[in-house]
Parts: C-alpha cells; structure tokens; sequence
C-alpha cells in the first residue's frame, strides 16, 4: 500500500515540478513601521545609543516572590520527560535558581561586550557589537553577522565571541561580530503592527549593518536566524559575502528530494547519503513523520495563538523555565526524553541555561517572541521558500540537530554550498553547545570563500 | 479540441492554488482508493470492546479498596482568595498587537477588563454557594476519588425518573450543566431525569490519576463503575467534547447498561475516498453522497471545504497537539498565573463558540455567556490546581485502540450545533453509530451546548429519549 501513496505523491511532484519553472527572481521587500500609531512624518532618530544590561533589587525580589509562590504538580509516575519537562527535574532546577544562581554576575558577564539601541523602522533593535582587540598589522577584522533563533538569544553565541574575535591559531581570519536580537526578543523591541516576519527582520537588520558602516559582510544562524539570514541573502546577494548555517530545513519538497526520500535506502550512494544519513532519515514515517508530530506542538500552537499561551509564561517564570529548558533538553538530543533529568546539565551548565530565560523574564518578551511564528506561517506558502539561494554559503551538519538534512537536501536551495562538515556532535543549541567546533566550521567556510 | 488538450487547457486555467488542490487530490485519492478497499475489507464487525481494568493511585495497588460514597462540599477560605487576588495583581501583561482582535489568541486589552471583574466584582463565595446548591460526593473507584454531583428531581405521583449521566469535556467541568440541570429535573410534565455529573479524573474535584496510561476507556469503565455503586443497572448517557468519547466507549463497554446515548459532538473517525470525493463534489452533487441541503452548508460555509474543515481546523487545533504531546510543560505556567489560565481556558470560550468571534476586539466572550459562569468555571481549574492533569488527557488518548474499529449499537441521538467545531453529517456518523434514533441540526449554539443553549438541548435530549422509551 505503502509503495501506491509514494508512486502517487511522485506523480504529483513531477507534475507540481512541471508547473514550477526555475525562477530566479530576486527578493523584494518594502518598507515597514513598526512603532506604535501611524510612522512620523520626517525621519527618525538613527542614533546608536550604548546600552547596559541592568538589574535591581525590586527585579530580584520580585522573582523570588514568584518563584515561592509556585503550586507544583507533580509528574506521573516513570515519565521522564515523556509528558514534558518532569516535575522533580524542575524543582531541582528552581532551587538552583532561587538559592544559587546569581543574576548581577551574570549581568556583569553580559556586559562583558558593549551593547547598543538604534531606532529602525520604529522600533529599538538592541545588538551586542564585539570589535578584536589584538588586530594585526594591515589585518582589516570580517564583519560578522550572527542571528539566533527560539528560545534562545545573542546570548547563545557569548561562547563563540572570543574564539571569533581573537582566535589563537595565527592563521585564522579575525572576526568584528554583531550580535542583534530579533525585533520581539530579549532586548529588542517588540513589533506593534502586525505583518512583522522573518523577511521584515532581514530587511531591518541589512538597515542595521549600513548604519554601522558594513558594505558586506558575513553571516551565521540557526534556527529563525537561518531564515533570517537566508531571506536577508536573497534580498540583497551582493552584500553578503558569504552565509554559514547549522540548520536548513527544506521548505519545500522537489522532486529530487521526493526522489531521494524513497530510493535513498536501497542506493544511498546516488543521493551522496552516508551510514549517518540513512539512520537519522529511515525509516521515513517514524523519523520524519511521528518525530515532527511528536515534538512540534509548540510551534503549532506559538503559530496560531501566540498571545494566549505566551501569556501565563509572562508571570510565572517557573512556567517559562520549563517551557523553554524543556527545548533545551530536548532538541540537544532526543534521547534525553527517557532521562529524568532531561540530560540538561551534560552539555550546558545551569548558570548559561538560567541567564537565557533571564532575558526572556527580565524583557518581559515571550508572548512577542511567539507571535515571530505566527507572522512566519501566516501563509502556508511565502515567495522566499520557493527562491533559490545564490549567495556562498556554509553548512554545519550536527549530528543530533532537529530536522537532518543531508547535502543534497541542502544543495537544492543553496545552489553554491563552499562547504559542507559533518560535525562530532552536537544537536539544535550547536553555538551554545560546541562553540569551539562551530567557530572552527566558521574559519573553514571563511578561509574556502577567501581561496576562491 | 481533443479531450486532453481540453483537460490540460482547463488544468492551466485554474490558479495556482486550485492546481494544487487538484493535484494533491488526485494525488491522495490513489492512495485513498486503495485504503478504502482495505477498509471495506475490515469493515466495523466487533460489538463490544473489552472491559479492562487498571489502579490508577500512587504506589502499590492495596489489597482491598473502600466503597462507601462519602458526601463533599466545595469550599474556599479567604487565604485561598486573597493567594488568588496576589497574584492576579502581579500579572505582567504585554501589549498586543493594533487591530488584532481575537487572531493572535486572546486579546491583552479586554483581557485587563475580564481580569478587573474578576478582582474587583467577582465574588467566589457566592459563587462557591450556586456550586453547593446541588449535593456532591466523592468515592473510591480504581484507587482515584471520583467527584460527582447527583441531583433527584422532587418526588412526584405519576412521573417517571430515568437516570441520566452527563460527561464534561476541556475545558469545561461538571459546571457547565448547571443551567440545564434544572431543565432536565423539572417537576412538571411526565419524564424527569436522576442526573449523575461527574468529573472526569483529572479534572476539578475528581483526583488525578498518578500512573501513565489513563484514557477514556478508563474514564468509561471507572464511570460504570460508578453507576453501579449507586444501584443503576440501566441508564442514558450524554456528553460533547471529551464526554462524547467518553460515553461513546461506555455503550460500546457494556451496551447492556446503556438505554440511550445522547451526542452534542460527534467524533469524525470517517476515511475513504468517500471523503476525498465528498470534499471535490459534494458541493455539486450532494445527493451522491447522502448530504442534506443543511450538511452542504454547514460543511462548505461559505468558503468552501478544505477552508471550512482543514485549515479551520488546522488554526484552531494548536492546543490539542502541544497538550496531546507536552502537556506537563503547557500546564506548568498556567498553573501559577491565574490570568493565563483564564485567557488560556476563555479563548476556547470565545472561538468555539463561533469562529466569526475571532475578528472581534472581546471575542464575543459575553454575547452567550455571563462573566460569573465563565470565571467559575475558570476557578475550579484554579484551586484545584487540575491544568496539568486536565491536559494530560489529550496526550493518554493518543494510542490506537479497540474503540477505533467497533460500532455503538446502542440508540443514539445526534444534535449537531451549526457553531460546533466540525460538523458530521449523518451519513458519515452511521459508520460508527449503528442504531441512530434521532439527528437534529439545531438552529444556533456552538460546542458548549449545554452551557450556551441549554433549552435546546435538554429539548432534544427529551425528544430522544421519549422516542426510545416509546419503542421500548
């Protein structure tokens, strides 16, 4: 039975091929406002402002107020983290942070790099510029533009910075990094029209790096970032240089990808797949399928009703603890869903995973942070998923990352992929988790498209 | 023009989206064929699904289990009002978005307004007063304390009492029949109900199960059980949501029990190219499919079926995949922010009672139903801390099971609402309900039926009921 669907959904695709006639049309975007009211009538204020994580005592007492006042319930019985983030785990991980986590080092540790605000399109986009400090003679620093994704923030790349910045290996390119947090995330401000989606952020954020002086530059992401990025690649290709991703999930299924899905296991050396390939992607219905089912709610409902589920995640922060570690357990390694300890602490420590839902609390920014889904897949089909990619570009491959996509996978919207590295290890959080492995990856790519 | 140069200039002319549409439905329909074949092959030939058992508390299954029934009263205390009046002064809300309405879910600014009644106007203690006007109780079935109210009509020469049980869903509770509880207990006319309304384990009062694994068939046999206790051997049965699934399994359990089955939501387990076809033509020719004038309405609207069933469907079903997957990290919040329970639980309030509520600034939240009602509701959610659990059902019932495959054999009456959340014409429901006494399309109200349209309800829930004690 199982042959018919597929030969039929062949059919289809070649037909859906027919009808999709290579389109090589550049990306276009207009102008936006996303302040609140109607935009004014002259210019506004494209000033750089320094900007300093703060914290005070109220915030503090205010959280540990709510942190006493929550009402558990416990987990059934032998569920690990079956049902979610698993009731014991996370009693141990409020202790943690109620007793021993201390906030103002953390906010010290933040502002380790400078931060800024500029006003864009009507809102205040909030990024972290880290410039070299031991450049070499006549060595001119690559601009590099680094975009997270959800849950996570700039925060995820602090342990890339230095690696970045001032790399020890002295044949390594030395990098200026901006780090900005998506309009609706932490620090920046959030969007108060509707419409504001990943092709808007990438226009605000190709405003950003003009005002900063860039003329090209790089860029890396992972998750929304890779989107960001990629639309941000097909809006204007000759700006970016070169763009490094960890995580590309088809948007669309081809015909080659069809093609590959059901022949891959019998000739896996056609489609370029190797033994880790045909583990992560056979058999299809339960990877592909049940695993997607099984571990997308969150976006099913962040991309329908963002308002009402951010909104008891915005007074309870034990709610938006689990709500958000519960990813950070998850999609480092599936696996983790047996532990009941959700395997948190094997590569990340508390104090990184506390500091990034600090920045969802302390912002306030959750329900904004939600409605990015929504914009995104307001319409079951944008013009960008259908666009090629023509710009450089790298690719990361984690071997415990969400969706596993192969290079073929990737080579058919990345028509010109420099590199492609099967990584040691590493899941969806890869910038948190191996920073040393991922700013490796990022001198590869780099020192290929500087040979080129 | 030859015939396929006609298909392919017809096929071009259509718009994109059509195309896709025609090419996916063909696509599909292939498959569809073949799984028709199959499934006319196992068509529904089993009668009863097995009874099972289960223990459902912490630790060790005791040898023995008490089975007195004792006599409950919900309470409250001012700690207890005044934890609730704290919190909900802490909210931190967020701007929403201009000119949203109820489309990104529920709308922060008439949410500050509920959230004022709330603390301001609402009054608990009051309410906890309705909430005891009707006897409770609580007994020991399968290790979990089983909540319930039971309320007998006033004793009266000549008139018959039948027993009646009505299951809740989510998120609602045994709350929702308080407006029609008096409807079906009248003193007047010849037919009265004895009517049994319990929570469902896991929800309000009722305790929450402790082992993985509890679904509906539990939830059916612990709610025999039950009635059993109390001396029935015979009785109707009525439930939307949950409830409808619920009491489904139970005429499907022990049919011999069941005099009647009652259904304001019907559970469309219908595939086959039937559908498919169905959703190409039966706009068209609904005579080939069994469609009545009303079941062409109801399922095309006015934006046509795969807008009408699939995506509607797919933007309002968010809650039912996180819940039926992460339902301890969904509830986790919920459980500590009062107000994001209550936008939680009132979205559903708003949109399921009629999706046009979601262009609207309110929701349409008070056009059917009163704040007092709405926020009770929302309050046994609230003290009894019962999110988590409520929610966990959704992911428990998710296995495949016999239920899926077998008949209800038992009579049945069906009221489709026109507002309900997918509407299921006869045709289709006759594939798993065997034995339908009555269909009604009732002329207005929305999922939660007994709490929006009680009159019409408890109408043709007597209407069903005097037809089967009729044929006897």
């Amino acid at each position: 039975m199982y042959t018919e669907i597929l030969l039929a959904l062949v059919l289809g695709g070649v037909i859906y091929f027919l009808l999709q006639r290579s389109k090589k049309h550049q990306l276009k975007s207009e102008d936006g406002w996303w302040g609140v009211g109607n935009p004014p009538e002259r210019e506004g204020d494209v000033s750089i402002r320094p900007y300093t994580v703060q914290t005070d005592d109220e915030e503090l007492e205010d959280l540990y107020r709510r942190i006493d006042q929550t009402r558990p319930t416990s987990s059934l019985e032998d569920s690990q983290f079956n049902y979610g983030f698993n009731s014991h785990c996370l009693q141990k991980v409020v202790s943690y942070w109620r007793h021993d986590f201390d906030w103002r080092r953390q906010v010290e540790k933040l502002n380790k790099y400078p931060h800024y605000k500029t006003n864009i399109e009507g809102i205040d986009v909030h990024y972290v510029h880290a410039r070299p400090t031991n450049l070499p003679e006549g060595v001119t620093a690559v601009p590099l533009l680094m975009v997270h994704g959800w849950p996570g923030s700039f925060y995820e790349f602090y342990g890339m910075i230095p690696l970045l910045t001032e790399p020890s290996n002295p044949g390594d390119t030395v990098f200026e990094v901006v780090c900005p947090s998506i309009p609706g995330y932490g620090f920046s401000e959030a969007p108060h029209k509707k419409g504001f989606d990943s092709v808007c952020a990438a226009r605000v954020f190709h405003k950003l790096m003009k005002r900063l002086g860039f003329r090209q530059f790089c860029t890396h992401g992972g998750d929304w970032g890779w989107l960001v990025t990629t639309n941000m690649a097909q809006l204007e290709p000759q700006i970016v240089r070169g763009m490094h991703l960890n995580f590309a999930p088809p948007a669309l299924l081809g015909l080659t990808t069809v093609l590959s899905l059901l022949l891959g296991r019998r000739f896996p050396k056609l489609f370029g797949f190797d033994d880790v390939d045909v583990q992560h992607i056979y058999p299809v219905f339960q990877n592909l399928v049940v695993e997607t089912i099984k571990e997308s709610g969150y976006l099913h409902i962040q991309a329908t009703k963002p308002d009402t589920v951010g909104r008891g995640l915005n007074d309870s922060p034990v709610g938006l603890a689990a709500y958000i570690l519960e990813k950070f357990s998850t999609w480092t390694d599936r696996d983790f869903r047996n532990l009941d300890d959700g395997g948190l602490t094997r590569k990340f420590s508390m104090d990184d995973l506390l500091t990034n839902v600090m920045i969802y609390w302390t912002s306030g920014c959750i329900v904004s942070s939600m409605r990015f889904y929504k914009e995104n897949f307001s319409k079951l089909e944008q013009p960008h998923s259908k666009m090629p990619v023509h710009v450089p570009t790298g690719f990361a491959c984690f071997p415990n990352e969400l969706v596993h996509t192969p290079k073929l996978w990737v080579e058919q919207k990345y028509r010109q992929l420099k590199t492609f590295t099967r990584m040691a290890r590493g899941g969806h959080f890869s910038a948190m988790e191996e920073p040393l492995l991922m700013a490796q990856d990022i001198q590869n790519f780099v020192k290929t498209l500087k040979k080129e | 023009m030859k015939a396929s140069e006609a298909l392919k200039q017809a096929f071009f002319s259509l718009d994109a989206s059509q195309r896709q549409l025609v090419v996916a439905g063909s696509a599909v329909a292939l498959g569809g064929l073949l799984t028709c074949c199959y499934q006319v092959y196992r068509r529904r030939k089993t009668q009863n699904i097995p009874l099972g058992s289960g223990w459902w508390g912490a630790g060790q299954q005791p040898r023995s289990e008490d089975e007195k029934v004792f006599p409950f009263e919900v309470q409250t205390s001012d700690a207890e009002i005044q934890d609730l009046y704290d919190r909900i002064d802490g909210t931190r809300y967020s701007e929403p978005l201009e000119d949203a309405g109820f489309l990104y879910g529920f709308n922060s600014t008439y949410l500050k307004k509920v959230v004022y009644y709330w603390r301001h106007k609402f009054d608990w203690k009051k309410q906890v007063a309705i909430l005891n006007q009707y006897p409770h109780f609580k007994t020991k079935i399968e290790g979990l304390d089983v909540h319930f109210i039971r309320v007998r009509p006033p004793h009266r020469h000549g008139q018959r009492v039948l027993p009646l049980m009505l299951v809740h869903g989510w998120p609602g509770s045994f709350y929702e029949f308080y407006r029609i509880l008096p409807l079906l207990t009248d003193p007047r006319g010849d037919l009265a109900f004895e009517v049994i309304c319990p929570s469902i384990p896991g929800y309000g009062f009722s305790e929450a199960p402790h082992k993985q694994g509890f679904n509906s068939l539990a939830a059916a046999r612990i709610f025999h059980k039950l009635m059993e206790r109390l001396g029935f051997s015979e009785y109707y049965l009525q439930g939307g949501d949950w409830g409808s699934l619920i009491t489904t399994n139970m005429a499907q359990m022990k049919p011999e029990c069941v005099r009647g089955l009652h259904l304001n939501m019907l559970n469309g387990k219908h595939r086959g190219f039937g559908v498919l076809f169905a959703m190409m033509f039966g706009n068209y020719l609904p005579w080939l499919f069994g469609f009545t004038r009303e079941d062409v309405k109801r399922l095309f609207g006015s934006k046509g079926f795969l807008e009408r069933n699939f995506y509607e469907l797919l933007r309002e079903s968010g809650y039912f995949h996180i819940q039926a997957t992460k339902p301890d990290t969904t509830g986790c919040g919920l459980n500590n922010s009062p107000v994001g329970l209550a936008a939680y639980i009132l979205e559903k309030f708003s949109t399921w009672t009629d999706f046009s509520n979601r262009d609207l600034e309110d929701g349409g939240l008070e056009r059917k139903f009163s704040l007092d009602d709405l926020l009770t509701n929302i309050m046994i959610y609230w003290i009894t801390g019962s999110i988590v659990s409520s929610m966990r059902f959704y992911k428990e019932n998710m296995e495949n099971r016999p239920d899926h495959i077998a008949g209800v054999f038992v009579p049945t009456g069906l009221a489709a609402f026109p507002n309900e959340i997918m509407h299921v014409p006869q045709v289709w429901a006759q594939d798993r309900y065997r034995n339908i006494s009555s269909y009604s399309y009732m002329p207005r109200g929305g999922h939660f039926a007994a709490f929006e349209e009680p009159q019409l309800l408890a109408d043709d829930l007597r209407k069903f009921v005097g037809k089967v004690e009729k044929s006897g």
